[in-house]
């Protein structure tokens, strides 16, 4: 049987999927299961978990709660680092004044917030969005300054040659020229952003996925912590797919790039 | 020896574009040196140097993208302005804009000048046929040829109706035989619309084909070392004995050494 091209393009993930499952239950096999769960047993966990609650909040629940934390501080992280990172990257004055503290600030990763978040907001949910803003934020300046460095200055010339302002410049010319750019950013910020979260909530959350893994640590059941790290798995890529039917749908120009 | 009678040449024809004691330093090197010129209205305009003589900062000053040091370029009379007047440029590299298709493209330029819309579309529909790209009106520019991206790139500035056309060596980097389709698409269009084109070029032959004028630059500093009238009929053909004649003059005198 021939196989079509889209057959196999579905075929070939599944099977490598199917191979690492296969895989883990080999070893979990071979060792006990307070030390690796097989792969049936966080199945099971996993629709145990479905119908019981976990510290007073459904599956579904925590899995909003996560998201919830997510997607407010990643969109509050493009609304503010989107025109502060494109800007940095127009104008020279803002670069200067700015990336002297960028760069500082830069290599702290947002785990390292979490204490002083806590003394600032508190342990409710302002220092888990907070955290998880500080690690998008950053992403997301970087990039939208580094697309705009990298604008072809020849098509800031035709701009200019049809006699196009600052303005027309840089919304017609500068700001879709960093598309590609910008939408790297906004996927690695939303990655990030739910990286962040995890370990927000691992410190003092009662609700969330990541209350999930260390609820499992608490309670001793590695299954109920390996439902939690496969939900993170499986949530993560979801968002990263969906954001790059986003940009399919608004750089049309890229398509044919592949 | 000369070719063509200025006089004649330049009976009838009205000053478009009026270059006046052109000067250009960076810091103390002196690039442009006191050039003298006009373009008339509806000329077609070679400008041959030899390489590194300042050709492209003397576009980039027509263009008004540098300041200049000394001196006034006039178009109709008022000092050149690409917000005022319609200067259009094609560059070296192919510009065209990656993010729009073909049609937007065109729309590029007359929606910078914010001419009403349906005076937008009534012009993309015309350059579409004329560059022949109508086919082709919802490509984007990465899925064409590079003769045909540079033929959207030339439709987009023939579009604006340019007061001045300058093309700096839009031809260079295409092989022979994309090249001399060009040129007679070029030729056409240029017949078609009557528009005024300052075409800067390092191949000679190019030059004679195509121009009406030939300016010859000289070395650094660049001054204008001579001009050439080219009074052959159209089309022009590589082997007339008339074209080789003039070709080997423009060569003659572009030699520095």
């Amino acid at each position: 049987m021939i196989l079509s091209k889209r057959g196999a393009s579905l075929i070939a993930p599944a099977a490598s999927i199917g191979v690492f499952i296969l895989l883990w239950g080999i070893i979990s096999l071979n060792v006990s299961a307070e030390f690796l769960p097989s792969p049936l047993a966080v199945v099971k966990e996993a629709l145990r978990l479905l119908h019981a609650n976990i510290g007073g909040t459904s599956l579904w629940g925590h899995i909003g709660w996560s998201l919830r934390r997510v997607l407010i501080a990643f969109f509050l992280a493009i609304l503010l680092g989107l025109p502060l990172g494109l800007y940095m990257g127009w104008n020279r004055v803002c670069e200067k004044i700015v990336s002297p503290i960028f760069e500082v600030l830069r290599p702290i990763p947002p785990i390292a917030w979490i204490p002083i978040a806590i003394l600032w907001l508190g342990v409710a949910e302002g220092s888990k969005i907070f955290i998880c803003f500080v690690g998008a934020f950053v992403i997301m300046i970087l990039n939208a300054y580094t697309g705009m460095r990298y604008v072809d200055p020849l098509l800031i010339d035709a701009a200019k040659s049809f006699g196009a302002n600052r303005t027309q410049q840089f919304f017609n010319v500068a700001v879709p020229a960093c598309m590609p750019s910008i939408f790297a950013g906004v996927q690695n910020a939303l990655s990030m952003a739910w990286m962040c979260v995890l370990a927000a909530e691992m410190v003092g959350a009662r609700q969330g996925v990541g209350f999930i893994i260390i609820q499992g640590m608490d309670l001793n059941k590695p299954a109920m912590i390996l439902v939690g790290m496969v939900l993170i798995g499986i949530i993560g890529s979801l968002l990263a797919a969906t954001l790059r039917q986003a940009e399919k749908l608004l750089c049309p120009w890229r398509r044919e790039l592949v | 020896m000369r070719f063509g009678n200025k006089e004649e040449y330049v009976s009838g024809r009205e000053i478009k574009v009026s270059v006046n004691n052109l000067t250009k330093c960076y810091d103390d090197l002196l690039v442009l040196n006191d050039i003298n010129f006009d373009i008339y209205k509806g000329e077609m305009l070679c400008i041959v140097g030899p390489t590194g003589c300042g050709k492209t900062t003397f576009l980039n000053c027509l263009s008004r993208f540098i300041p200049i040091t000394e001196g006034s370029i006039l178009v109709d009379g008022a000092p050149a302005d690409p917000r005022v007047h319609n200067i259009a440029f094609v560059f070296q590299e192919v510009s065209a804009i990656p993010w729009l298709t073909v049609e937007d493209n065109i729309r590029f330029g007359l929606r910078i000048k914010r001419l009403p819309e349906e005076e937008i579309e009534r012009r993309v529909e015309r350059m579409l046929d004329i560059v022949g790209l109508r086919k082709y009106r919802t490509y984007f520019p990465q899925q064409l040829s590079a003769s045909m991206e540079q033929r959207v790139v030339i439709a987009r500035n023939f579009a604006i109706n340019p007061d001045l056309l300058l093309m700096d060596e839009p031809y260079g980097q295409l092989d022979v035989k994309l090249r001399y389709y060009l040129e007679d698409e070029l030729m056409r269009i240029w017949k078609e619309l009557g528009s005024t084109v300052a075409f800067i070029t390092h191949n000679i032959e190019e030059a004679v084909y195509l121009a009406e004028r030939i300016l010859i630059l000289s070395p650094k500093p660049c001054t204008i070392r001579e001009e050439v009238i080219v009074d052959l009929p159209r089309p022009r053909r590589y082997d007339d004995p008339e074209f080789v004649r003039i070709r080997d003059y423009v060569t003659e005198r572009i030699k520095w050494w």
